[in-house]
């Protein structure tokens, strides 16, 4: 039996974590939404700053739901934890961002290139925590709670233990993320199932 | 010559998205692709190929070239005025 053990939402103007409002944006500060989370972290991971949103969106989740789940990084080996992650619109934000540098400023930026591609920020997660588990993005027309509860299902029993689980919404200013851990056998957090998925989703 | 390393310095902080990175933090002898130095990566070469096209109309078509050029923020800078030349 799987658990849902920690969740994260961010959307365009909070933060939630675990059903606690743990920031706010600040509309008067110069820093992007998801600069000011990431400084509230107070990490040292400079490569976060060459992320394009959906990557920083993905970053920020994560390490929430390591900073509810502390243990998270030693519980498990580094193969037994993996990631599954969809969204709607894939990497279009940043698509559109580097069509703009080649079109407008007739400069095509290679920096914006790399991130083309939705499955980009599980590498950046994986290359961030050393997570070498199975891991899959998938493009759904919306969030599905059956994609989870599946394709986790076949991921536990394909060997991980626990399986680090988003929807990430990214386009235009556009932000709804929903981040959550799911861990076989816990002794804490809700069931796994359609219902509990769709209550802790928000959808 | 010191106001174009000045220059280069704003324009990879800029272009590459050093945004922790000050003017002040690049000595001009870092090296830039070492994590002793500023720790770019083979991204960023690309961003720097760009860069000197876009900011100093200068294209390095030999890789050889480039891999001597971006040692340093002196390196780039000594290659600028050269190839401006």
């Amino acid at each position: 039996m799987s658990f849902i053990t920690a969740c994260c939402h961010i959307n365009e103007e909070s933060c939630v974590l675990n059903g606690d409002v743990i920031a706010q944006k600040n509309t008067e500060s110069g820093d992007s939404w998801f600069k000011q989370l990431y400084k509230g972290l107070t990490l040292e991971y400079p490569k976060f700053y060459k992320m394009d949103m959906l990557s920083q969106a993905g970053f920020i989740g994560s390490e929430l739901i390591k900073k509810s789940n502390p243990a998270l990084s030693t519980r498990y080996q580094d193969d037994e934890i993996g990631l599954l992650f969809a969204n709607q619109e894939s990497s279009a934000d940043t698509d559109i961002r580097f069509m703009e540098s080649y079109v407008d400023k007739k400069s095509p930026s290679p920096s914006l290139f790399v991130y083309t591609l939705p499955n980009i920020v599980l590498g950046e997660i994986a290359i961030r925590n050393k997570w070498f588990g199975e891991n899959m993005f998938a493009v759904l027309p919306k969030f599905a709670p059956e994609f989870f509860l599946q394709y986790g299902e076949i991921m536990m029993v394909a060997g991980a233990k626990a399986v680090l689980m988003g929807w990430l919404g990214i386009l235009e200013g556009k932000i709804e993320v929903f981040v959550f851990l799911v861990e076989e056998n816990s002794a804490t957090g809700m069931q796994l199932n359609r219902e509990n998925l769709i209550t802790c989703a928000g959808f | 010559m010191d106001t174009l390393k000045e220059d280069l310095k704003k324009h990879i902080i800029e272009q590459l998205n050093l945004e922790d990175i000050q003017v002040a933090d690049i000595a001009d002898d870092a090296l830039l692709f070492s994590t002793e130095g500023i720790g770019l990566d083979s991204i960023d070469a690309l961003e720097l190929i760009v860069l000197l096209e876009k900011f100093y109309g200068i294209q390095v078509t030999n890789p050889e070239e480039g891999k001597e050029a971006f040692l340093t923020i002196n390196t780039m800078a000594d290659y600028i005025e050269k190839k401006r030349k």
